[in-house]
């Protein structure tokens, strides 16, 4: 809201500075915003919250510094001479839509249309808003001057001199007064005469019946529309306009009678005309203003300072509420009708307390010590980063949603359909994804979003492209309006398989180095059918790991190899050992032995391993994978060489070479019989 | 079985035989590998020499046997010296300083390369070490919620624009044909959350007083993309709860949160704003540079969102505050674009 300071004068003394005026405002809920000179006045820009219509106009903001400076408001009650013809003669009104509340007019006859006196030029100018003639520069002088939006039509054009309210046809045509035509539906309200509209209620008047230089009779309109409704048209047909503004945010309907006098009185004064007698005034009443009790002790007990009675009883007074009784310990008030935000006891603490001052409440208050927890989420979370930031990834974060392209390409968590948002996410794609579709799906995996975020490091040439992110995954359930959101760390790196895959296997090592980890057959189109895989502990599915298969690089557009993961945060959670446990380590040496097996192509090592360890018996300390190799020559073609180390180590003594080879001979032999693994020396 | 007996001048003839072997091998050795050569047939801790002649003690009457292991002695002693002897020869004495004016210590390190923490996780991290300080514990709630906990119990009503559709993502489930049902009941309809506030109502639906927590997370609004807007988000919010908490408890609280965070005393002021679930609603501020900079909303929870979660106004009081991530993240790194955040090029991660 931008006010000027001359037209403030109209109602309250400015005998302070700007700086000080500006400050003061700031520092009791009007954020200035800056000022700016135009001419010989000032522009002040206010930030108005959306509980305080009543400072969208002169006399609300007068109102707060006539309370801050603790000087009278001049408000006279305007009374516009009426002539002799009577209003319910010449005009009438009927509501017949829910979306008007209540509905006021008044006719001025034989007005002559003109420009705007320079006084009035000048002000409207200050606050930014053009000069159109007299009459629609009155309307709009009110509205700025008390908050109350109003209209004038040129009563001519109004058949039959009745006005309708109603609720607008479905697909009602209507050409507005900036000549553009504009479709309605039955939820808009408009303003009619028995044929057409003449204007949207509360958001834009009609050219059919717009003042013009030939204009004499104009019928002022002071009306109460629903806010939501307002709402809604307003932002349906982008029409949003001060007067739609005002309603959006509720208006003072005790004033409807006071705007339309006060702009009629403009009028005359600017325009000329005689009023006809009387006032169609139909709709609902104004409510009774709520009749609210401010314990005093309230008081201190929620701002933490102490508050004198005289002082709370003189802020309230001075701030319009009609004080009924003083009590010992509490004041009964009723609130004026242009402060609807005051409802409870909570809303009058509020009230003395930004008169009084929130620069008074001290910011040295002792308040009592008290633990706090970390979660073990978080930890399990720290030791996962450590791992992946020592490894090289950096952190990325990726939009929730994503295309639908996208959302298809991977969802091995769920097979239910993504939610859909109502509105897609604008301005989040590069350029070059641009027609992959709209952002409205919830995601249900993080690697295509990660897919993305390497194509564009790759089309950057951006060197070591590694990044992980954790973030949720939106998974439906049957039956279930909030789906369910588990945390998932999803990583995308340039590097080989199997580096990637050891990451996997630290975190998870990090985080309990006992946890058996196992890596199953999987099928994504996504991923690489061989170098690909599904992550299970204890049964339950960790996640999945793969190389980009050709289909998942044609639409990313990658051109390098990418492998990807993504695994269940909680699971890794569930699997923390948050406290590690000493265990006593031997103090002897320990014996390496390596292992040279021949064995069938279809063995895989993780199932060799799996018979050492189970052979190897308690003296077998680890298992290490040296390297895997092929002679076709000599073994064929459907072997393979294993070359492993045991790593051998007693907790009591130092380890015989009979113990030794009693060891070896158990895995040798364990080995030969459940993998036909032969021997090489 | 015992050894085969061996008297005693034979042992030590024996002996004497291998120390010349050894003294003349050691001295006739060009390079080091040849000495290592003789130094494994000789001194090999396995099959070396010495190592086997050393078995012959067992055979050794018991009475000469001290005697003999002196003269082992003596000629391990022999052997070993040739050996120093002839080590020293070779490669120089080991403990005179040799300097290599070929190695050159200013060359560069093997670096290895640690990723880095996203700009907003580490702002996150820091507020929220900050605010776990000051006592407050973490909480975390859905980002998907219902309009209840988005909304009516934060006692925004429905005439409220933050309710309006088009500022929300309302969610239904997508591969229905048009006019696809929303997702949840018609009367509470879900969306992706439009401020952290939702984990106030839910962490208060699930324990009473006193609570001291702080949520942080993504929230969600449907502003087109540009340098200073993003349709996603982070939040902080901080609620305290107890029997007597006041504003001046929460100014308090924002005074020394401001303190730790900028990492010197700093004025703080408060000034009245508007949010409908706090009552008192304040906008804070801190002084930095020479002027007043916003730090975020916050305000006393108002009595109607306590009565939503059951807890009884005139019993208890609390505050509550709220700031927004990207802001803080990028004043601290001079970030001039917010889609730099969501962008992960590794460069632009690689500098904090």
């Amino acid at each position: 809201m931008i006010v000027s300071w001359d037209w403030l004068t109209d109602y309250v003394d400015l005998k302070m500075d700007h700086d000080d005026l500006v400050d003061r405002l700031t520092m009791s809920g009007l954020n200035h915003e800056g000022t700016e000179i135009v001419g010989a006045d000032k522009a002040i820009d206010l930030e108005v919250t959306s509980n305080r219509p009543d400072c969208l106009g002169h006399i609300g903001v007068a109102r707060e510094i006539s309370v801050l400076y603790d000087t009278p408001m001049k408000l006279q009650f305007p009374q516009p001479p009426a002539g002799g013809k009577l209003i319910d003669d010449l005009c009438s009104v009927e509501i017949k839509s829910k979306n008007c509340f209540r509905y006021t007019a008044r006719l001025i006859q034989g007005v002559k249309i003109g420009p705007s006196p320079d006084w009035l030029k000048d002000r409207l100018a200050t606050i930014g808003v053009d000069s159109i003639n007299n009459v629609v520069d009155a309307t709009n002088y009110v509205m700025f001057e008390i908050g109350q939006p109003l209209h004038a039509f040129d009563f001519a054009k109004i058949s039959g001199g009745k006005i309708i309210v109603r609720d607008a046809k479905k697909d009602e045509s209507f050409v507005a007064i900036d000549h553009k035509t504009y479709s309605l539906d039955a939820d808009m309200c408009v303003v009619a005469d028995a044929n057409d509209a003449a204007a949207i209620g509360g958001v834009m008047g009609g050219t059919d019946s717009e003042v013009t230089d030939s204009t004499t009779e104009v019928l002022i309109e002071a009306a109460y529309f629903d806010q939501l409704s307002v709402r809604r048209t307003a932002r349906r047909l982008t029409l949003q306009s001060p007067s739609s503004f005002r309603f959006e945010r509720n208006i003072d309907s005790q004033m409807l009678d006071w705007a339309s006098r006060r702009c009629c009185e403009l009028i005359l004064e600017i325009a000329g005309g005689t009023l006809v007698d009387g006032c169609v005034d139909v709709g609902q009443r104004p409510p009774q203003p709520p009749v609210l009790t401010l314990r005093y002790g309230q008081l201190e007990r929620l701002l933490g300072i102490e508050i004198p009675t005289s002082a709370t009883n003189k802020i309230l007074s001075d701030l319009g509420l009609n004080i009924q009784t003083i009590q010992d310990d509490a004041v009964v008030v009723e609130a004026p009708s242009w402060r609807k935000d005051l409802t409870r006891e909570a809303d009058l603490v509020e009230e003395v307390g930004r008169i009084y001052g929130f620069d008074k409440v001290p910011d040295d208050a002792s308040v009592p010590m008290a633990a706090s927890y970390r979660p073990k989420s978080d930890r399990a979370l720290d030791r996962v980063q450590s791992v992946l930031l020592a490894a090289g990834f950096d952190e990325a974060m990726t939009p929730s949603l994503v295309p639908e392209p996208w959302s298809k390409a991977f969802s091995p968590w769920t097979d239910h359909p993504p939610l859909k948002s109502s509105q897609p996410m604008l301005g989040v794609l590069e350029k070059a994804s641009h027609n992959i579709g709209a952002v409205d799906l919830l995601r249900r995996s993080l690697v295509p979003s990660l897919l993305e975020a390497y194509r564009i490091n790759e089309f950057r040439s951006n060197s070591d492209i590694e990044l992980f992110e954790t973030a949720k995954v939106y998974l439906p359930t049957q039956g279930q309006p909030i789906p369910n959101q588990p945390l998932k760390v999803g990583l995308v790196s340039g590097r080989d398989f199997f580096f990637v895959k050891g990451i996997v296997e630290t975190i998870v090592g990090s985080l309990s180095p006992q946890t058996q980890l196992t890596l199953e057959a999987t099928e994504h189109g996504l991923l690489d059918p061989d170098r690909s895989g599904q992550w299970v502990i204890g049964g339950a599915t960790l996640g999945w790991i793969g190389r980009a298969s050709q289909a998942a690089k044609k639409l990313f557009r990658l051109r390098s190899d990418a492998v990807v993961v993504e695994l269940d945060f909680q699971l890794l959670e569930d699997s923390m050992v948050a406290i590690a446990q000493h265990e006593n380590q031997s103090a002897f040496q320990s014996v390496s032995r390596d292992f040279n097996f021949i064995v069938e192509n279809s063995v895989p090592w993780d199932a060799l391993e799996r018979t050492v360890r189970k052979t190897g018996g308690m003296l077998l300390e680890a298992v290490d994978f040296r390297e895997v190799f092929r002679d076709e020559t000599k073994d064929g073609k459907t072997k393979k060489r294993i070359l492993l180390s045991v790593t051998l180590r007693s907790g009591d003594s130092t380890l015989t070479g009979k113990e030794v080879d009693v060891v070896c001979q158990s895995i040798i032999s364990g080995c030969e019989k459940e993998h036909a693994a032969m021997l090489l020396n | 079985m015992s050894p085969p007996a061996m008297p005693l001048a034979k042992f030590v003839q024996t002996l004497e035989l291998l120390t010349e072997e050894a003294q003349n091998s050691f001295a006739q050795a060009s390079d080091a590998d040849q000495l290592d050569e003789s130094r494994v047939e000789f001194l090999g801790a396995k099959k070396g020499r010495l190592k086997l002649i050393q078995k012959d003690l067992a055979g050794i009457e018991n009475s000469e046997k001290p005697a003999a292991g002196k003269s082992l002695n003596a000629t391990k002693q022999a052997i070993q010296q040739a050996f120093d002897e002839a080590k020293k020869r070779l490669l120089g004495d080991q403990d005179k300083v040799v300097r290599d004016p070929k190695f050159d210590a200013t060359l560069p390190g093997t670096k290895f390369r640690m990723g880095k923490l996203h700009p907003i996780t580490q702002t996150i991290n820091e507020l929220k070490d900050i605010m776990g300080r000051l006592g407050f514990t973490p909480a975390q709630g859905p980002e998907v919620e219902d309009d209840y906990h988005n909304f009516q119990a934060l006692n925004i009503p429905m005439s409220h624009p933050a309710r309006d559709p088009l500022d929300n993502f309302y969610l239904s489930v997508a591969g229905k044909h048009s006019g696809a049902v929303a997702a949840g009941e018609e009367d509470n309809p879900t969306l992706m959350r439009s401020q952290t506030s939702t984990v106030q109502i839910r962490e208060m639906e699930r324990i009473d007083p006193p609570i001291r927590m702080v949520s942080l997370g993504r929230v969600y609004r449907p502003d087109t993309a540009d340098w200073s807007h993003y349709p996603m988000f982070h939040q902080i919010e901080g609620l305290m709860i107890d029997k007597s908490v006041t504003l001046a408890d929460l100014k308090t609280v924002l005074k020394l949160f401001a303190t730790s965070y900028l990492g010197d005393e700093v004025p703080i002021r408060i000034r009245p704003s508007f949010f409908p679930f706090t009552e008192p609603s304040v906008e804070a501020d801190y002084y930095w540079d020479g002027k007043w900079v916003e730090f975020g909303g916050a305000g006393i929870v108002d009595p109607n969102v306590l009565k939503s979660v059951g807890y009884d106004p005139e019993k208890y009081s609390g505050f509550a505050f709220g700031l927004g991530i990207e802001r803080l993240c990028m004043i601290r790194h001079q970030i001039t674009d917010i889609r730099y955040l969501f962008t992960n090029d590794v460069r632009f991660l690689r500098q904090f």
